[in-house]
C-alpha cells in the first residue's frame, strides 16, 4: 500500500445515505388492510417464533392391542387441538420419534401443525430408551432438527412410555442432559399401566411434577391432552425478562419459571380431572 | 460499474416497546468501489445509546473505504499483494474510526440522569463507556475484478453470481465467533472479525442484511432463494424498490419483529443482461421448494 493511500486522521466525511421507515400506525387489526398482493417476494414465507414439541413414544412389545390402539386414537384428536393452542405469533412443529428395538421418526423433520399428519404407530420389539435419548439428543441441534433461521422457543419434550427399558437409558440421559435446547426444554413424561416407574420418568423430567400416570383408556387420552395441551401453551408464551425490579432475567431463570408452571399446572389440572376408572392393567 | 440501495425498518416489537430503531444501513458508490454497510446496535439495557452507535458503525465504515480508495490503482496493487494485511487494516480503521465518533458522542452528550437511573450506582460505574454504543458491523465491498468484506457481530451476506446462484459468504452460525458476542464495543474488537475475500467471479449483486431478515425465514433455502428474486428485480429498481420496502415491514411485522436493514449493491449492466438466466433460476428454485416439501411430507 502505497504512503498515499494511508488513511488520513481528519478523514473527509462521505454522505452516508440512509433510510429508516417506520411501520405504518395502523391499530393491530387493520395491519392486514396493507397491499402485499404485488410483491414479488412473497414467493418465500415469513416464518413466526417457532415451538417444536418433541414426543418420544415406547412402541414396544409391551404397548401392543388397547395402548396402543388409544394411543393413536388421541393423538389423531389432539393434532387439531394443539393446532388451536399456538399463540398466533408462533409457529408450532410437531416431531415424533418412537421406539422399540431400534428407534425411528415419523417425518423426517419436524412437521408445521398445520400439515402434520399423525401416522398410526404399531407395537413390537424392546424398550431401547436410551438409545431414543441419545437420538433426540443428537437431532435438538441447530446443525440438525433445530435448523430454522427464525428464532425457537425452548423445546417441549414429552416421553411416554408403559415400561422400564431394556437398554442403559442412564447413558442416553447422560448425553441428553448436556444438550442445551434438553436442559432448557419443557420437559413432561407419562407413564401407562403398573409398570411405568415414575421416580425413571421424573429423571427425565427433573420433577416429579411434571409425571402424570394413567391407568386406563379414558385417563390416557385425558393426560396426553392435558399434558401436550398444557405443555404447548406454556411453550409458546413469551415471558418477561425482567423481574419486578426491572433486572433482567437470565434465560435459565425464564425457562425455569416455566417448567414450574408446568408442573402446577398439570397437577391442578390432573386434580381436576381424578376419575373413578377400573384399574387399567385389569382393562387393558 | 456499481449502483446501491439502503433500507432499514423499525420492528414492531420496538415499536410497541417505545424503542427506536436500532439499526443502521448505508451504502457508497465511489471511483474503484462501492460499499454496503449495516449494523445493528444491541438494544439492550447497559448499551442504551446502541442506535446511535450502530450510525457511528455505518458512518466508520463507509468513511473508512473512500479514505483508503483515496487512489484506487493503489488500493487494487496493494490488496492484490496482501488482501489480509490490508483487510485488517481497515478493521481497524473503522475501530478507530468507530471509537472517536462515539467518545466524540458522549463528550457532546454526556450521560443523563434518566439514561443512569436504569441503574444501581454501583452497576453503572462497572459499565465501560463505549458499551453504551455496542453494535454489530457488516461491510461488503466490490472492488474491480473482487469482492471482499468484514463482520462483527451476526448478520448476513449473501453474494448473487451471474448465473444466478447465491452464496451465503460469512455461515451464519452459532459457533462462529464472529457471530455471537462480538461487538464494536468489545476491547478485543480486532480479533472478533470474520473477513473474506472472493476473486474472479463476476457478481450481480451483494446484499448485506442485519439478523431481522434472516431470522425471518423458515429455511437457510427461502432465505438465499429471496435474494435471487431481488437480482431478479434490479433492472426495474425504481419501480421494485416499494415493494421491497413493504417487504420488509411485513417481514417485521409477522416475523421476529426485530428490526431490518438491508444494503444492496449491484452491477446494473449485468443485472440486464442475466436477467433472463436470474428468471429462470427463481423458477428453478421454486421447483426444488415444491419437491423438497412433497419429500418431506413423503407425497
Amino acid at each position: 500500500m502505497s504512503k498515499k493511500n494511508k488513511p488520513a486522521n481528519s478523514a473527509p466525511k462521505p454522505p452516508v445515505q440512509e433510510q429508516q421507515t417506520k411501520l405504518p400506525e395502523l391499530p393491530e387489526d387493520d395491519f392486514d388492510m396493507l397491499d402485499f398482493d404485488d410483491d414479488p417476494l412473497s414467493a418465500t414465507g415469513v416464518s413466526r417464533k417457532s415451538l417444536v414439541i418433541f414426543f418420544l413414544i415406547d412402541t414396544s412389545g409391551s404397548m401392543k392391542g388397547t395402548k396402543m390402539g388409544e394411543l393413536n386414537t388421541v393423538m389423531e384428536e389432539l393434532i387439531p387441538e394443539i393446532r388451536r393452542v399456538g399463540e398466533a405469533d408462533t409457529e408450532v412443529k410437531i416431531a415424533v420419534l418412537t421406539f422399540s428395538t431400534g428407534v425411528k421418526w415419523m417425518y423426517a423433520e419436524p412437521i408445521a401443525i398445520e400439515e402434520f399428519e399423525w401416522q398410526r404407530l404399531t407395537a413390537s420389539g424392546v424398550t431401547s430408551m436410551g438409545e431414543a435419548f441419545k437420538e433426540l439428543s443428537m437431532r435438538m441441534s441447530r446443525n440438525s432438527f433445530l435448523n430454522s433461521p427464525s428464532l425457537s422457543f425452548a423445546p417441549v419434550i414429552f416421553l411416554m412410555t408403559d415400561g422400564y427399558p431394556s437398554d442403559d437409558y442412564k447413558e442416553g440421559l447422560e448425553a441428553l442432559s448436556s444438550n442445551s435446547w434438553y436442559k432448557f426444554g419443557l420437559k413432561a413424561a407419562l407413564g401407562i399401566g403398573n409398570e411405568a416407574n415414575d421416580d425413571m420418568l421424573a429423571e427425565f423430567t427433573g420433577s416429579k411434577d411434571t409425571v402424570v400416570h394413567a391407568y386406563s383408556g379414558n385417563q390416557l387420552a385425558q393426560m396426553i391432552k392435558i399434558v401436550a395441551v398444557t405443555a404447548s401453551q406454556i411453550g409458546s408464551k413469551s415471558m418477561t425478562l425482567a423481574d419486578q425490579n426491572e433486572q433482567e432475567l437470565s434465560d435459565e431463570d425464564v425457562y425455569a419459571s416455566k417448567q414450574k408452571m408446568l408442573g402446577q399446572q398439570i397437577q391442578e389440572l390432573v386434580s381436576k380431572n381424578e376419575s373413578d376408572d377400573v384399574s387399567f392393567d385389569s382393562g387393558w | 460499474m456499481f449502483n446501491g440501495f439502503c433500507h432499514s425498518v423499525m420492528g414492531a416489537s420496538h415499536e410497541k416497546r417505545g424503542i427506536v430503531c436500532q439499526d443502521a444501513s448505508a451504502f457508497k458508490v465511489g471511483e474503484g468501489f462501492a460499499v454496503a454497510v449495516v449494523a445493528d446496535g444491541h438494544g439492550s439495557k447497559k448499551h442504551f445509546r446502541s442506535n446511535i452507535g450502530s450510525k457511528c458503525a455505518a458512518e466508520a465504515a463507509v468513511e473508512t473505504i473512500e479514505t483508503f480508495f483515496a487512489d484506487p490503482d493503489a488500493f487494487d496493487a496493494s490488496f492484490k499483494e496482501d488482501h489480509k494485511w490490508l483487510i485488517r487494516k481497515l478493521e481497524k480503521y473503522v475501530i478507530y474510526l468507530w471509537n472517536e465518533k462515539t467518545m466524540a458522542h458522549l463528550k457532546e452528550n454526556p450521560v443523563t440522569i434518566d439514561e443512569k437511573h436504569l441503574f444501581e450506582h454501583k452497576d453503572f460505574i462497572e459499565i465501560p463507556e463505549s458499551s453504551y454504543y455496542g453494535t454489530t458491523l457488516v461491510v461488503a465491498v466490490a472492488a474491480r475484478g473482487y469482492t471482499f468484506g468484514f463482520q462483527i457481530g451476526d448478520g448476513s451476506l449473501v453474494a448473487v453470481f451471474e448465473d444466478g446462484e447465491t452464496s451465503q459468504i460469512i455461515d451464519y452460525e452459532e459457533s462462529n465467533p464472529a457471530n455471537i458476542t462480538a461487538s464494536m464495543c468489545n476491547a478485543m474488537a480486532i480479533a472478533m472479525f470474520d473477513s473474506f475475500y472472493v476473486k474472479d467471479k463476476r457478481l450481480l449483486c451483494f446484499c448485506i442484511s442485519t439478523d431481522g431478515l434472516y431470522t425471518s425465514f423458515g429455511s437457510d433455502y427461502d432465505f438465499l432463494d429471496y435474494h435471487t428474486i431481488i437480482a431478479g428485480q434490479l433492472p426495474n429498481i425504481e419501480a421494485f424498490l416499494p415493494s421491497l420496502k413493504n417487504n420488509l415491514v411485513k417481514r417485521s411485522h409477522y416475523g421476529t419483529e426485530d428490526d431490518i436493514s438491508l444494503s444492496c449493491i449491484y452491477d446494473p449492466e449485468l443485472v440486464v443482461s442475466a436477467n433472463e438466466t436470474v428468471k429462470a433460476k427463481i423458477l428453478d428454485n421454486k421447483r426444488k421448494a415444491a419437491e423438497r416439501k412433497a419429500k418431506l411430507l413423503n407425497k
